[in-house]
């Protein structure tokens, strides 16, 4: 029956996903009551002092002015400076889309139930990008629940683009890992491999952001996390391009991985 | 489709790997299944057995041939075929964090009709003597094995296949389960068994197919693989066996195996009995006994190459 497979797997993830959810936005919530510890004007003013070169690479571009308000500092410090974290949640998502089960046995008796495997890792696929959404809801949870708590000055509506722009980065890793998982087949192997993927796209973003007018900056366009630029998505919203990229390429490679799975053999 | 076939299977193989590491698991396979009988499908390990059932399964896909059940490609029509059988598999995995209860759900669920599917689920499971209520990770190997054969059965499939299912079951429990084999082939439904329990094979199964290295070496009845040509002979005499006798039974052709203790000696014996009389008639004969190959000696038989059938 359509929308089994979704369900089931929302059952046995929501668990997850409230723990994730509540660890980040707790993450989240530390940074917010951490802003009132600093007098923005003064980090400015220090940061004027850093080269251009170690702001890049700490995610701070040539616009200081943002990371002089309350918002920016959360945004950078926070979503900037978080992304590998970010990246963690839908990795684990992404392996259990076909290589969990197939690891562990349970893909036998799932496939052995008239549903075609297409759905089975659509309904998959669908159900944890839901579960994503519930994760970045939360977080956004925890930005609200530290202003109240600290009386914080921050405007956290400013802040919701750089919060959900959170979505298709995740979804664009979890398909990219489903991907790799549904080509490579052993679950060690992929883990190791999408691994490798997301370390070499945080560097080659830190590096390609510090390397401004070299090879090591187009390098850097190589990287996804380049698209997820939250100073950036602060001071210009949503940048429609990077989405439409992300979603793009995630549509790309579900395709790919439901061609793929529904080709090759399941494994032992 | 051969008339009555539920399975039909046409020159199918699959091997693993390529160039000088290619390793075929199952070679030029043709068999057929027919409605209403337990077959048994016998085989050591590495044998093709499971390599088969997932390839009717579509789990796995053939290097060449096809398979067909209900007249229906396993590939093209997976789901509809999937949605007239039941599958137990060898290697049982279930979803460790889900309890009994949650799982029957899901797969009915899915199989659609889930009211009708969980209320028969109920009822295996009462006859299995199984807890639905705990979670996979708290139940024992049996009773995980119990909740795998509920989730084969509950929908009542046409066909069963079913990969080694009795493996950690305890002797009432497959009693149980052997009378749920014989009820399944009175409604005229089929069961392909894997097994390397030969008296299993032997107690429920109709016709056997014996596999060996990937290769298929018989399909015969079960009554007609039990009647091989081979008896097991005990010849008791009244005093102790004759002298010479031994050597002489072991240099007649028809004989081997032979073993004397005290008043008795055993042998194997091919063909007809006459040599055998006549070798014997010098001692006083008390008693004789003559016994048929288990399931076992002739599965040990055709795989030490002493029986090759098509």
């Amino acid at each position: 029956m359509i929308g089994s497979v979704f369900l089931e797997t929302l059952k046995q993830t929501w668990k997850q996903m409230i723990y994730w959810g509540i660890g980040l936005a707790a993450m989240a919530l530390l940074i917010v009551l951490m802003v009132p510890l600093f007098d923005m004007q003064s980090v400015a003013t220090l940061l004027e002092s850093f080269p251009p070169v170690i702001l890049a690479m700490v995610g701070i571009g040539e616009d200081l002015a943002i990371f002089t308000t309350n918002e920016g500092f959360v945004a950078i410090g926070f979503f900037g400076k978080s992304a590998l974290i970010f990246a963690v949640y839908p990795v684990v998502m992404g392996m259990r889309i076909s290589a969990n089960e197939e690891d562990n046995g349970t893909s036998d008796v799932l496939l052995s139930l008239p549903i075609a495997r297409a759905q089975v890792m659509a309904e998959k696929f669908l159900a944890y990008a839901l579960s994503m959404v519930g994760v970045v809801v939360l977080i956004y949870l925890g930005l609200h629940v530290g202003v109240v708590l600290g009386g914080v000055e921050l405007d956290v509506a400013r802040l919701a683009e750089v919060t959900f722009y959170l979505i298709p980065l995740m979804v664009f890793v979890m398909a990219a890992t489903m991907l790799i998982a549904v080509l490579v087949r052993r679950r060690t192997v992929a883990l190791g491999i999408v691994t490798a993927f997301v370390i070499i796209s945080y560097m080659l973003q830190t590096i390609g952001a510090a390397a401004e007018g070299t090879v090591a900056e187009s390098m850097g366009a190589i990287s996804f996390l380049t698209y997820y630029n939250a100073g950036e998505i602060l001071s210009q919203g949503f940048i429609w391009p990077h989405i439409a990229g992300f979603v793009g390429l995630s549509v790309v490679m579900l395709l790919a991985s439901l061609y793929r799975y529904e080709q090759r053999d399941i494994a032992v | 489709m051969a008339s009555g076939s539920i399975i039909e299977i046409k020159g199918l193989s699959k091997t693993y790997g390529s160039g000088s590491k290619q390793t075929a698991a199952l070679s030029n396979l043709d068999l057929s299944v027919n409605r209403g009988e337990i077959f048994g499908y016998l085989g050591p390990n590495g044998a093709g057995k499971t390599t088969t059932i997932r390839l009717l399964l579509d789990l796995i896909r053939p290097s060449q041939g096809d398979a067909k059940i209900f007249g229906m490609d396993v590939r093209a029509d997976s789901v509809e075929v999937h949605r007239r059988i039941g599958f137990f598999p060898a290697e049982l995995s279930l979803w460790e964090g889900r309890s009994g209860d949650q799982i029957i759900q899901y797969v009915a669920s899915v199989r659609g009709d889930a009211k009708g599917i969980v209320k028969h689920a109920g009822e295996l499971a009462e006859r299995l003597d199984l807890d639905t209520t705990k979670r996979v990770r708290d139940l024992s190997s049996g009773n995980k094995r119990k909740l795998g054969l509920v989730i084969a059965m509950m929908h009542s499939p046409e066909l069963l296949i079913l990969d080694e299912p009795t493996g950690g079951l305890d002797p009432l429990v497959q009693q149980t389960f052997h009378t749920m084999m014989d009820e399944y082939r009175d409604k005229g439904k089929t069961v392909f068994l894997s097994s390397h329990v030969l008296s299993e094979v032997q107690a429920i199964c109709d016709r056997v197919g014996i596999l060996r290295d990937g290769e298929l070496k018989a399909v015969e009845s079960v009554e007609k693989i039990t009647n091989v040509e081979f008896n097991w002979v005990d010849v008791n005499f009244r005093d102790a066996v004759p002298a010479g006798l031994q050597q002489k039974l072991e240099n007649m052709p028809t004989i081997t195996d032979v073993s004397a203790n005290g008043a008795r000696v055993r042998m194997r014996m091919i063909g007809d009995f006459d040599p055998l009389l006549r070798a014997i008639s010098d001692g006083y004969v008390e008693s004789l006994h003559i016994e048929e190959p288990t399931l076992e000696e002739i599965f040990l038989a055709y795989y030490s190459g002493d029986k090759e059938t098509s």
